[in-house]
This record gives structure tokens, C-alpha cells and sequence, in this order.
């Protein structure tokens, strides 16, 4: 690393000037005051559930089952997102073609729209002659499994693709050219040279998009309703624990998915793109 | 050896061709030319990232235009060098062994020597980043050679260093070369470096190779005026030829004549190498002597730029220590441009 540093820019600040300059007082003190009403949140969170006992009659087999559905769910969602965004981020950033604009914005469409949106839509599909012939081909959606993670994977997937296709726009494209000079056929190019290139802002972009998928909510209810047992997982525990007023049990399950999040987020920031680890 | 047959390409508003060029086996050839004349276009035509739309290209007998690169036996040092970030220089050299699946046994056998050749014992371990610009671009050499190319592709190899490792890796170049004797053809566009390197080299100039032919040929005896030009002739002047019985010819410009060998008529232009031409004190009767003005002396370091007015402007370059007695401003002198360094650039057909 040490050879290396010469190499990165040296952060020198916004401009030069004394130590403490009200343009660094104001702007820090934004920083902190966003950063003091997530502390006190998560505080008041953790207080609450030491203070308060556990209710006596809890589902906890119905928990922890609904805790396993959703690591199976948003594992298989995982596995989906970058079985696609692998392929679709590679092309969204090597092939320029006419409607690439009308294509790019249908991609990121799920990013922007409201999850609620996407479950309607699914619930509508199926209701449709086409829907309701794939359903009768045993391959049920509507209240089932399958279900739950065809609905993390359309909110999820966007973010994937989005953040392949940012890894796929950072590897330069005489690389791959350059293997092809080297012996590689173009497949080669691509797995030897492109994806190992890209691969830290892939998995950056798959966590992101795993986290996003654990955590949906409202299309479940719609399409997949919010059965103990069989179609619940964490984020439908949390809802039907605070229905029957059991507020502690709702937060200690809250809490297990900020738990998961913070894990997320400090890998997606180990491996942010930028920061280049074969440099460590 | 590598022939390359009519070649020719148009990318946007740039055409290049048609090109025809040989270079024989274990030849080092220097591509010269001004930047933007499409010598990278040519490189990657030759390596096959680009199809040209006319021509042939042959690499030891065989026609390899419709191969995919990685069958052209043909290796490729990009400007760019194009090091795999991801890979430790071990990995990148070996990476056209590897795609390959060549045994990691034979993998050592073949590599061993090239990288001792090129003295790259202790990068081995570690990563592109970390290197300096000449230590990658003799990584890029060495994974260029590693896959043993029948002919390696040169893109500005060194000019993008600084002058003394510039110069260092020059003479490393050669060394290698006449280790290995493979064919190249390198492509630069500044002249030190090709004399550093060349055994032959070629100009091009919009689109196509003006000139080619040993490097010292260009420099005495330049084809046209932009080779003239280029490998900075700043003696390039126009005149009118009679020819004489005795088998010389008389060039008449500004009001002053110069005898030459040879036989040439009309209008003309000729050249002189400004190192060749010779200063003498005012009044002197030397053969080809021009009387003319000391205009400026400019420094130029190793050597002085010392410019004549006689009616057009002369030039010569005098050593430092000779360049005191060339004289000084305002002073008359007669310049003298001896026969054996005037050059006729060969007329037009059409003329």
C-alpha cells in the first residue's frame, strides 16, 4: 500500500484555509444532527425492549420460522439478482443501441417506484388469463413461497443491475480487447478479465440489493399475504406482533433486521467502489 | 515476417490506405508519423481489433485478416499498457500461458528466461498500481512475449516516460531484441526514439507510408518534404535545375546557384541536413558557398541553432564549442552547403 498511496489523490479538503472555517462548522453540524436522530431512535429502541418484560404469550416458534423464511426468500432472491444483473449490467454498459434510454429507465423503474405499486401489479398479472394459465401449470406465485420472492426480487433486482452495470461502466474496455490479443476468445475476456474487474461493485450492488429485499413489506401483504407459517417473514412478524399489541416483540425483531442492515452496509462499504483492495 | 497488403480502413471522417508494408523477419521497424495519423488504427487493424474494409494482412506466409486476434501469433503492447488491475505481474505475464492451459511446469519453463531478460525477478509479487511507468511497460512487453508472437506490436512504448528512462528502456528494447529477434513494428512519433531503436522505419502521412527504408536513408535522403520536414530538415528549398554536360546540375534560388552530382531539370527542391552545412568568413571562395546574414543563434543545449538570412533563411546547427567563432549577430558570412549533402527530392512523375 505504501508504494501505492503516491498514487491517490491526496484529500486535501474542500479549500484550503484555517483549521475551523464556518463552511466545515455548518456542514458537520448537519452530519451530526442527522446522525443524533438515528442514535436517539436506535437508543429509545434498545431502552424500550430492556425496560419493558416480555409479553408471556409470544409465537416465538412462528418468529424464528418467519426469521428462516425470509434467509431462504432473500437468499434465492440473491442468487436471482445476480444471475441477471451480472449479464444485463455487462450489456446495459457495452452495447449502445437505439431505445437504450426507453430500456435504462424501465431498468431503474423499481427503484423509483413505490413497492405497494409492484405487489398490485403482480396480484392484477395473475388475475389475467396468462397469469392464471401459469398458475395452472403448478407453478404457484399468489400466497405462496415462490411468491415472496418473485416480489423481493422485482423490488430488489434494479439495484443490482444498476450498481453491475456502474462496475461494468469502470472497467475499461481496451482490457478485455487487449485479452483478446492475448489468446482469450471474447467469453474468456469476459470472465478472466471484466467480471474480476467489476466484481467488488457487483457484490456491493448484491448486498444492497439483498438488504432491500429482506426488508419489503407491502407488496407481501398484498400478494403474498401474511400467513404464520407459511407465508411470514420478518418484516410481516414485525406487523402482526404490533397488531395484537405486542410492541416488544415487534422491536426485538426490528432490531435483529437493524442488526442484519449495519452487517450489509459495512460490507457494502468495505468493498465501495473506489476503493481498490488488490491495492491494500 | 509480416506483409501487409493494401490495407486500408475509414473510421469517421479519418481514412487510412491504401498501405502496403513489409517487414522481414527479426527486423525492428519504427512506424514514424505525427500523432492522429491512425498509427494506434493501424495496430489494432494488424492485431485484428479492427476489421479493415480493404487488404491483407500476412504473417509468415499464412493470411491471417479473417483470424480472430488470439490466432494471429501476433503480440500487442497497447499505449495504454492495459496491465490486469486484478492481477500480480506474475498473473499478467503468465495470463496468455494461462488462457491458454499450458501447465503451470511448462508455464515456468517458458517464462523464466524472458523474465530474467527483461529483469522483472523482483516485480513478480507485486501489483500493477505499484509500479513505476517503465516497469509496467516491461511487464506489458513481457506478457506480450510470454505467449513467443511471431510478430509484437509497439504503440508509443516509451513516450510516455520521462527522457532518461525513456532512453533507458530504448536501449533495453534493443538489447531485447536482439536476444529474441522477433519481428516488431513500433510506432512513435518522436525521432530520438526511432534512431534508439530502428533497424528500418517508415513515415506515414495521411493515411499513407510515404517513405520507407533504413532509418539513416529517411534522415539523408528524404522522399518527399514532409519527411524532410519531419526528421527536421529546416533546409528546404525550392530552385530551378540545368542540367550540364559533365554529368552535374546546376540549382539556381534567390539569385544564388549550387552545383550538385546528377541530373535534374525544371523546378526543383532540394534539401540540406542543417548539421551539414558549413560556415566560413566573409568573402571566402568555397564550392556552394551562399553569402548571407547572421540572423539569430538559438541554444538548443547539446548543439546551436544558428539562423542565415541570404534572400531566404538558412539554418545550421554548430556544435557549442564551434559556435563561438560562427559569428555574431549582423554578420556577414558565407554558408556552404557541400555537394554530398545536398539531396534533390525526386520530382513528381508528372512534372
Amino acid at each position: 500500500m505504501a508504494e501505492a498511496t503516491h498514487h491517490t489523490n491526496v484529500d486535501r479538503g474542500p479549500v484550503a484555509g484555517p483549521r475551523v472555517h464556518p463552511l466545515s462548522v455548518v456542514t458537520l453540524a448537519f452530519v451530526f444532527l442527522f446522525l443524533l436522530i438515528v442514535v436517539t431512535l436506535l437508543v429509545t429502541d434498545l431502552l424500550y425492549i430492556q425496560r419493558t418484560p416480555m409479553p408471556k404469550k409470544v409465537a416465538w416458534g412462528a418468529i424464528l420460522a418467519a426469521v428462516k423464511l425470509s434467509a431462504i426468500t432473500s437468499a434465492c432472491t440473491l442468487v436471482l439478482v445476480v444471475v441477471f444483473a451480472i449479464p444485463m449490467g455487462y450489456a446495459l454498459s457495452r452495447y449502445r443501441f437505439r431505445g437504450i434510454v426507453v430500456v435504462d429507465t424501465l431498468v431503474d423503474l423499481p427503484i423509483v417506484l413505490p413497492p405497494l405499486v409492484i405487489g398490485v401489479s403482480l396480484l392484477v398479472f395473475f388475475s389475467t388469463s396468462l397469469g392464471q394459465w401459469i398458475e395452472s401449470t403448478g407453478l404457484k406465485f399468489v400466497y405462496t413461497v415462490p411468491g415472496i420472492v418473485l416480489c423481493q426480487f422485482l423490488v430488489s433486482a434494479s439495484y443490482g443491475v444498476r450498481a453491475a452495470t456502474a462496475a461494468f461502466d469502470g472497467v475499461d474496455r481496451r482490457l478485455e480487447q487487449l485479452a483478446l490479443t492475448l489468446g482469450c476468445t471474447p467469453w474468456q475476456a469476459f470472465t478472466r478479465v471484466a467480471l474480476p474487474v467489476a466484481r467488488n461493485g457487483i457484490v456491493a450492488g448484491a448486498i444492497m440489493a439483498w438488504a432491500r429485499a429482506v426488508g419489503i413489506f407491502g407488496p407481501l401483504m398484498i400478494f403474498c399475504g401474511s400467513v404464520r407459517y407459511k407465508t411470514e417473514v420478518m418484516p410481516t412478524s414485525i406487523y402482526l406482533e404490533l397488531s395484537i399489541g405486542n410492541v416488544e416483540v415487534a422491536l426485538a425483531v426490528a432490531l435483529v433486521m437493524v442488526g442484519l442492515a449495519a452487517v450489509a452496509l459495512v460490507a457494502i462499504h468495505a468493498l465501495a467502489p473506489g476503493q481498490r483492495w488488490w491495492a491494500r | 515476417m509480416i506483409r501487409i497488403e493494401g490495407l486500408e480502413f475509414s473510421v469517421g471522417g479519418f481514412h487510412l490506405g491504401p498501405l502496403h508494408l513489409e517487414v522481414a523477419a527479426g527486423d525492428y521497424f519504427v512506424l514514424l508519423g505525427p500523432t492522429g495519423m491512425g498509427k494506434t488504427l493501424l495496430l489494432e487493424s494488424i492485431c485484428g481489433l479492427l476489421r479493415p474494409q480493404q487488404g491483407r494482412i500476412i504473417v509468415e506466409g499464412e493470411d491471417v485478416t479473417a483470424l480472430p486476434p488470439r490466432d494471429r501469433g501476433i503480440g500487442y503492447v497497447p499505449q495504454h499498457q492495459g496491465l490486469f488491475p486484478h492481477l500480480t505481474v506474475r498473473r499478467n505475464i503468465e495470463f496468455p500461458l494461462r488462457v491458454r492451459r499450458v501447465e503451470a511446469a511448462e508455464r515456468r519453463k517458458r517464462l523464466e528466461p524472458l523474465i530474467e531478460l527483461l529483469g522483472l525477478g523482483e516485480l513478480l509479487d507485486r501489483w500493477p498500481m505499484s509500479l513505476s511507468g517503465g516497469e509496467r511497460q516491461k511487464v506489458a512487453l513481457a506478457r506480450a512475449l510470454a505467449s513467443q508472437p511471431r510478430v509484437l506490436l509497439l504503440d508509443e512504448p516509451v513516450s510516455a516516460l520521462d527522457e532518461p528512462s525513456r532512453e533507458r528502456l530504448c536501449s533495453e528494447l534493443r538489447r531485447i531484441h536482439e536476444e529474441l529477434r522477433v519481428t516488431a513494428i513500433h510506432v512513435s512519433h518522436i525521432l530520438e526514439e526511432a534512431f534508439s531503436v530502428a533497424d528500418r522505419a517508415g513515415v506515414l502521412h495521411q493515411g499513407r507510408l510515404v517513405q520507407h527504408g533504413p532509418i539513416d536513408e529517411l534522415l539523408r535522403r528524404p522522399a518527399t518534404e514532409f519527411v524532410a520536414r519531419f526528421f527536421r530538415t529546416e533546409n528546404i528549398i525550392p530552385a530551378t535545375a540545368t542540367p550540364a554536360d559533365d554529368g552535374s546540375t546546376t540549382l539556381a534560388f534567390d539569385g544564388h546557384t549550387v552545383h550538385v552530382p546528377g541530373h535534374y531539370r525544371g523546378d526543383v527542391t532540394f534539401v540540406v541536413r542543417p548539421e551539414a552545412v558549413r560556415i566560413h568568413a566573409p568573402g571566402s571562395t568555397v564550392p556552394n558557398g551562399v553569402p548571407a546574414v547572421l540572423r539569430r543563434v538559438t541554444d538548443r543545449g547539446p548543439y546551436r541553432r544558428v539562423e542565415f538570412d541570404a534572400g531566404r533563411q538558412l539554418v545550421a546547427y554548430v556544435g557549442r564549442t564551434a559556435a563561438e567563432s560562427a559569428g555574431c549577430v549582423g554578420e556577414s558570412r558565407v554558408v556552404a552547403f557541400p555537394p554530398e549533402a545536398i539531396h534533390v527530392l525526386p520530382q513528381p512523375p508528372d512534372a
